[in-house]
């Protein structure tokens, strides 16, 4: 979401100059590509290691699952949190760098890991804050309000994924200026596959020409509901004996020793033994990492998609899913469930409740009008997310802090 | 034969060199003696201190140098004099501001209570403290009141809250610093109030320094004397040592 928004700022000239950091211990100091320059932040072994585990802790924690009650109590004490912090310091320090030789207008800090950002940095200057995970303040520990609160409170604007974690921010007791952005994506990106690229992506992964797909895109995580997906098709599969079910996506997230692929690993075995226990073997097909022509050509061949998450911070897959204008069933769990009509643009569904799924798998594949109708008028709905439009709110708030003619003012090199 | 002018030179250089050793070796000296005090007031009395050995070693040199002291020293007399009659009551406020900085208990963001005025601290310059009151009003305190009047600071759990002023040199890797005092409040967890982690926050940098604060809640008032020795002696020895890793890497 980050590049494409700053290379389509850097085009319209709301920028004129942007300077990126990330945490890249591998790559080069730094790298310059379409006016953007990417200054990269390393971290050694052992410091990655408990920055992972504090930025896991934090994550399972603040979508509720963090079951180890100490762990998230003593979370602010414990040496995973310094390394958390030494990150997080790095970071301010080479941004406090970079502001010296370049002067920046404006510092926009995204998601969760990177929260103390805005306390470290010695400067006036404007500061806002992305967050991109849900956020449900009744999830944040007693012991968390505080620390989370006097973080927040360093930031000018707050911006949230959707309207309920607005209201649940100010109810968490922030009463700074906070805002919602839908997320985005450049959708020029996503183009018809060919006949070709559609018979490769069938070949590839052993589908028939008169098999229907339903698809399910997401990282391969417990949060992810994949396990919801596969009950609901359970019960269904029976009354549509040629509807198959692919489940794309691989592991990203980080594992027990920071970055790591462990903890797909072990929820991909759960998901077999799942599917072997429901007795659908044959009717579930796991893709793994799907590339970006693969994945418009899942999109194009699917008949429908599902969005299964146990709790998602948006979900962008519906919007993609949109562009090849293919009806939806969304957790209500979802930050994207906002702009569903359920019945209109998708259909809406308990995650805990595998029923409810497959009542709405059923409606959609016997339903020929209502599945092309709910694609319809998903395609029309799918705008409230183009990158365009993120850009203006986003390019709305900056302007908001520095003003028009500061905001314009070439920057040094 | 060596000229008398160059004879001088050479006598004022070799004084002065042997003012620069014991200005340092003075310096050490203080440095070691105080080790628990704010690392704030332990530099200030050093570069007192300095100064001083500094001001004795060039007036010696000078005057090995075949100058008139009597008349130099009136004249910079007589300047000081009326420099200090022109701004003083500038300097009464901002040497308020020094110790302010140390030992009056409250910071931007605080409410406090001075006299009959009462509001949140929004800013403390030099000169003074500006309070914005429950009506929106802004009050101008000059800073050489807090040192004669009664200052009540009525935030609400400040009588938990530990300032520790931090001042170490730029040379410091402050990431690394930060990590290893961490680890010092967090090895004192017991003596601390778990729902407020200690925070360390960047107040200012030059070239040479970059001033710190640490904020810690304690859990009895009591112990907060001895928190501030301990974690003042820690962070001395970890600014110590990590100077020291950085001499022997130079080596």
């Amino acid at each position: 979401m980050v590049f494409p928004l700053l290379r389509r700022m850097l085009e319209k000239d709301i920028l004129t100059n942007a300077h990126w950091v990330s945490l890249n211990s591998m790559g080069p100091e730094k790298i310059e590509a379409d006016n953007i320059t990417l200054d990269h932040v390393r971290l050694g072994k052992k410091r990655m290691g408990g920055y992972g585990q504090a930025k896991e802790t934090m994550w399972k924690t603040l979508h509720g699952i963090q079951k180890k009650r100490k762990t998230v109590e003593l979370f602010f004490w414990q040496d995973e949190f310094i390394d958390y912090t030494h990150y997080n310091r790095l970071c301010s320090e080479l941004v406090m760098k970079l502001d010296k030789e370049n002067d920046f207008d404006l510092f926009y800090i995204h998601d969760f890991q990177q929260l103390p950002m805005a306390h470290m940095l010695h400067t006036f200057k404007p500061k806002v804050f992305r967050w991109h995970i849900p956020f449900d303040e009744s999830l944040v520990p007693k012991m968390w309000r505080q620390p989370l609160a006097s973080y927040f409170d360093a930031y000018d604007v707050v911006i949230v994924s959707c309207k309920k974690y607005l209201e649940s921010l100010k109810k968490f007791g922030y009463t700074g200026e906070a805002r919602y952005i839908f997320p985005y994506i450049d959708q020029d990106i996503y183009k018809k596959p060919s006949r070709s690229e559609l018979d490769e992506f069938n070949h590839k992964f052993g589908i028939q020409e008169d098999d229907r797909i339903a698809l399910v895109v997401a990282r391969l995580d417990p949060m992810k509901g994949q396990d919801r997906t596969i009950r609901g098709f359970a019960k269904v599969a029976k009354n549509f004996p040629n509807v198959k079910l692919v489940v794309a996506g691989n592991g990203s997230f980080s594992g027990k020793l920071g970055i790591g692929l462990s903890k797909a690993e072990r929820w991909l075995s759960q998901l077999r033994e799942l599917v072997k226990a429901q007795g659908v073997e044959d009717r579930v097909i796991f893709t793994g990492y799907l590339t970006h022509k693969e994945l418009q050509a899942a999109y194009e061949r699917c008949e429908l998609t599902i969005l299964p998450s146990v709790l998602e911070g948006f979900g962008l897959v519906v919007i993609e899913s949109w562009l090849y204008k293919k009806p939806t069933i969304v957790s209500s769990m979802a930050g994207v469930a906002e702009l569903i009509n359920h019945g209109e643009n998708g259909l809406l569904f308990d995650p805990n409740n595998p029923d409810d799924l497959a009542h709405n798998l059923s409606a959609v594949l016997s339903d020929q009008n209502l599945a092309s109708a709910l694609g319809k008028n998903g395609y029309k709905a799918s705008r409230q997310c183009s990158l365009e439009r993120g850009m203006k709110s986003e390019a709305q708030v900056m302007l908001d802090l520095v003003g028009s003619m500061v905001a314009k003012r070439r920057v040094r090199r | 034969m060596i000229p008398d002018f160059l004879y001088q030179i050479v006598v004022f250089a070799i004084i002065v060199t042997i003012t620069a050793v014991f200005a340092k070796i003075f310096s050490y000296l203080i440095k070691g003696a105080f080790k628990t005090w704010a690392p704030v007031v332990r530099t200030h009395v050093q570069r007192l201190v300095s100064v001083c050995i500094w001001g004795i070693g060039l007036l010696i040199g000078i005057q090995q140098l075949g100058l008139r002291m009597d008349f130099l020293l009136l004249l910079i007399g007589l300047f000081g004099v009326a420099v200090l009659i022109a701004i003083k009551d500038s300097l009464e406020n901002i040497g308020a501001k020094y110790f302010s900085d140390v030992y009056v208990p409250f910071k931007v963001g605080d409410i406090i209570k001075v006299g009959n005025t009462s509001g949140k601290v929004i800013e403390i310059n030099p000169i003074t403290t500006v309070l914005l009151t429950d009506n929106e009003r802004l009050i101008s305190i000059p800073n050489s009141l807090f040192l004669k009047e009664k200052v009540e600071n009525v935030t609400p759990r400040i009588w938990k809250e530990i300032l520790v002023p931090i001042s170490i040199s730029s040379n410091i890797n402050l990431p690394q610093f930060e990590s290893e005092v961490l680890k010092t409040c967090n090895r004192m967890r017991r003596y601390l109030d778990e729902r407020f982690p200690p925070i360390l926050t960047v107040k200012g940098r030059d070239k040479r320094s970059v001033g710190l604060v640490l904020t810690l809640m304690v859990r009895e008032p009591s112990k907060k004397n001895e928190i501030i020795e301990e974690i003042n002696r820690k962070i001395f020895e970890t600014e110590d040592k990590m100077r020291g890793g950085k001499r022997k890497r130079r080596k």
